[in-house]
């Protein structure tokens, strides 16, 4: 498994506050980030959020952030990771907190892909705009790529088997699964879940899954390759824990000072990403290669 | 009190110390924990707890006898109208407590809320209250909630119902119970090879909870004409089945205890959310609560509580029923898979242990029991 390492760059703009009375427009970006990814015509490009249903400032902020870089990295699907949403969750707050700091991009036609987290009520899998089509659990391809998303709540028998199933008749040369509970992490709070790694990982690694990403610490975090997996911690896309990054030697990089999400681009054998924070920065970036395993 | 003791010994201190034990694996190295008890948890949860649940019903079948707790029937009327009150408000506190931490998922656990631990709360009755109308009250009121959560378990079963099945292999298991009665079999082998091997079948590839394979199975098993008292093991001198088998059972069944607290009970403290505390501000808020108005609604249908007993002793034993412990732990493994969620129930069941100094503090506070001379 090849990994470059990151080449960020910080982006120096003066900061703008624009506040609406009573329609609570947050903050504009205080940069446009700049995209180091390849960008290449072809690729499957996504961004990655993850804890991000809050309703409050920095959510939409981060989001202003997630239009921006669209101006130059069109992405068109964004990958949910679970906590959707804090709260309440009746239909007008769903709004208040997706449909409203997102409608930029749900206006272009990006379309949203969520898993469950331990803060979202099992009946938001209802709701059309996150199209999970009414399932805990669910798989969706894109191009090359497999999406295997899970409910790591409640990890019954059921979901395994099909989970096992799915990977294994998986035929893309991408797997990547994604969940809310992150099997590592080096976070104060939480930190792995070992009982959901135990029972997990071993599937995950015999169907040549490459990457996983996950949230529920609030944090940004890239671990090492464990047993050759990728993992991603994107867990302050609305929620921040600041200063709750423990790194470890399994850590390859993290980023806990401010709400951060993802950008992903997949082209042919090659995984990159950026890691990109409310105010713009690039606070991780690199690329991973495809590992070819037994069950790819 | 010497009977006692060996009571505490017998089955109170090898599932705590599995249980503490638990905590520190799962906290110092979670890998080896989770890898270990994933080996482990069907044979225990499954199998091997089969032993623990045979002996409850076992007391509870003796019960009926002369000389029980449940003998006549009519003296469980009241206290079955009781344990309505004390499952269905604290289940009534338990939804509405939920949402306040924002923890949707934790309302899954609502089993657990029926749990009372009958162990651990015989104990607490008998050290405030020694001896009296309290204790067999507290019994008849324990076992039918758990009862109560049997049936709830059912309703929530984590894998798919196949009704056929266990409906067919269950028939065919009380079937041959009825017949090795008839026969007059005098061992309990048969008893539990056949009609207890089909009923765990029954059970399991029914999609319910197969540790609970012996409790239809064990009323038919030939039994003594008195009862010796509620934990109080079987005289060297029965010869009956029953107290055979409890006397074989006796050991392994405390194995399969400190196992089941081993399996269970290893929560990982960072991984805990405050979904976790739900179950138990339900259960010490609501249990006094619910008992009260259910011993309200038994007497208004006519029924009468035993004399001495009165809302204060009703309290108390409202927050030991409160202890849910081995079997909220129990429930909650049988109604919820592995994850995060589980872990949220299982550490409410373990704070639900609580309700011990809860009981304690409300009889001195109310100056009953031992705190009334």
């Amino acid at each position: 498994m090849e990994l470059r390492t990151p080449r960020g760059r910080r982006t120096l703009l003066p900061v703008v506050l624009f506040l609406l009375t009573g329609a609570g427009v947050w903050a504009l970006p205080a940069s446009t980030p700049t995209s180091v990814l390849p960008n290449a015509a072809g690729s499957l490009k996504l961004a990655v959020i993850g804890d991000n249903g809050t309703g409050k400032g920095p959510q939409f902020e981060l989001a202003s952030q997630m239009a921006a870089l669209r101006q130059q990295f069109p992405f068109d699907l964004v990958v949910m990771v679970g906590d959707n949403f804090y709260g309440s969750q009746s239909p007008a707050d769903l709004e208040n907190k997706f449909a409203r700091p997102y409608k930029p991009l749900l206006d272009a036609g990006v379309v949203f892909q969520a898993a469950l987290g331990n803060h979202d009520d099992v009946s938001t899998i209802h709701y059309p705009r996150i199209n999970m089509g009414g399932q805990r659990y669910y798989t969706y391809t894109r191009g090359s790529v497999r999406f295997v998303v899970l409910d790591s709540n409640v990890l019954d028998a059921t979901q395994l088997t099909w989970a096992e199933n799915t990977l294994r008749a998986a035929s893309e040369p991408w797997k990547i699964a994604y969940f809310h509970h992150p099997l590592y992490c080096n976070a104060g709070r939480h930190g792995s879940n070992v009982d959901l790694r135990v029972r997990l990982e071993p599937l995950l690694l015999k169907y040549g899954v490459q990457a996983v990403f996950s949230g529920h610490d609030h944090i940004y975090e890239r671990l090492k390759p464990q047993n050759g997996i990728h993992y991603f911690v994107v867990g302050s896309s609305g929620q921040l824990r600041k200063g709750d990054l423990r790194p470890s030697p399994a850590t390859a990089a993290g980023f806990d000072q401010d709400q951060a999400f993802m950008a992903v681009e997949i082209a042919a054998d090659r995984l990159y990403f950026q890691a990109i924070s409310r105010t713009g920065q690039t606070v991780d970036a690199g690329e991973l290669a495809r590992l070819t395993r037994s069950g790819t | 009190m010497p009977r006692l003791w060996h009571f505490t010994a017998e089955y109170l201190l090898l599932l705590p110390a599995g249980a503490v034990i638990a905590l520190i694996w799962a906290n110092n190295s979670p890998a080896s924990y989770f890898r270990t008890t994933l080996r482990i948890e069907f044979f225990v949860n499954d199998v091997a707890m089969v032993l623990f649940f045979a002996l409850i019903t076992k007391e509870v079948v003796e019960a009926t006898v002369a000389g029980g707790v449940l003998h006549p029937w009519r003296r469980a009327v009241l206290p079955l109208v009781a344990a309505v009150g004390v499952t269905t408000v604290p289940l009534l506190v338990f939804a509405a407590v939920v949402p306040l931490f924002d923890e949707p998922r934790v309302i899954q656990g609502w089993p657990a809320v029926f749990a009372v631990d009958l162990a651990v709360g015989y104990l607490v009755v008998r050290i405030i209250f020694r001896r009296g109308p309290v204790v067999p009250f507290f019994l008849l009121v324990g076992i039918c909630a758990n009862a109560l959560g049997v049936l709830a378990l059912g309703a929530t079963a984590a894998i798919p119902i196949h009704l056929t099945r266990f409906l067919f292999l269950m028939g065919t298991a009380i079937g041959a119970a009825v017949v090795l009665r008839a026969q007059h079999i005098r061992s309990f082998w048969p008893y539990l090879l056949i009609p207890g091997i089909l009923s765990w079948s029954a059970l399991y590839l029914g999609g319910f909870e197969p540790a609970l394979a012996l409790v239809p199975v064990l009323p038919f098993v030939p039994h003594g004409r008195r009862d010796p008292g509620f934990f109080v093991d079987a005289s060297p001198e029965a010869h009956d089945p029953l107290s055979r088998f409890e006397r074989w059972a006796r050991h392994p069944a405390q194995v399969a205890l400190f196992l089941f607290g081993l399996v269970n009970a290893g929560v990982p403290l960072s991984s805990l959310y405050w979904g976790m505390w739900s179950l138990p501000i339900a259960l010490f808020v609501a249990k006094p609560v619910g008992l009260l108005a259910g011993v309200r609604a038994a007497t208004l249908m006519g029924f009468h509580l035993p004399h001495g007993l009165g809302w204060r002793e009703l309290v108390v034993v409202g927050f030991v029923s409160a202890i849910g412990f081995t079997v909220a732990l129990f429930f909650a493994a049988a109604v919820l898979p592995a994850g995060p969620t589980l872990s949220a129930i299982r550490m409410g069941a373990l704070l639900s242990i609580a309700g011990a100094a809860l009981a304690i503090g409300a009889a001195a506070s109310l100056r009953c029991g031992r705190f009334h001379e």
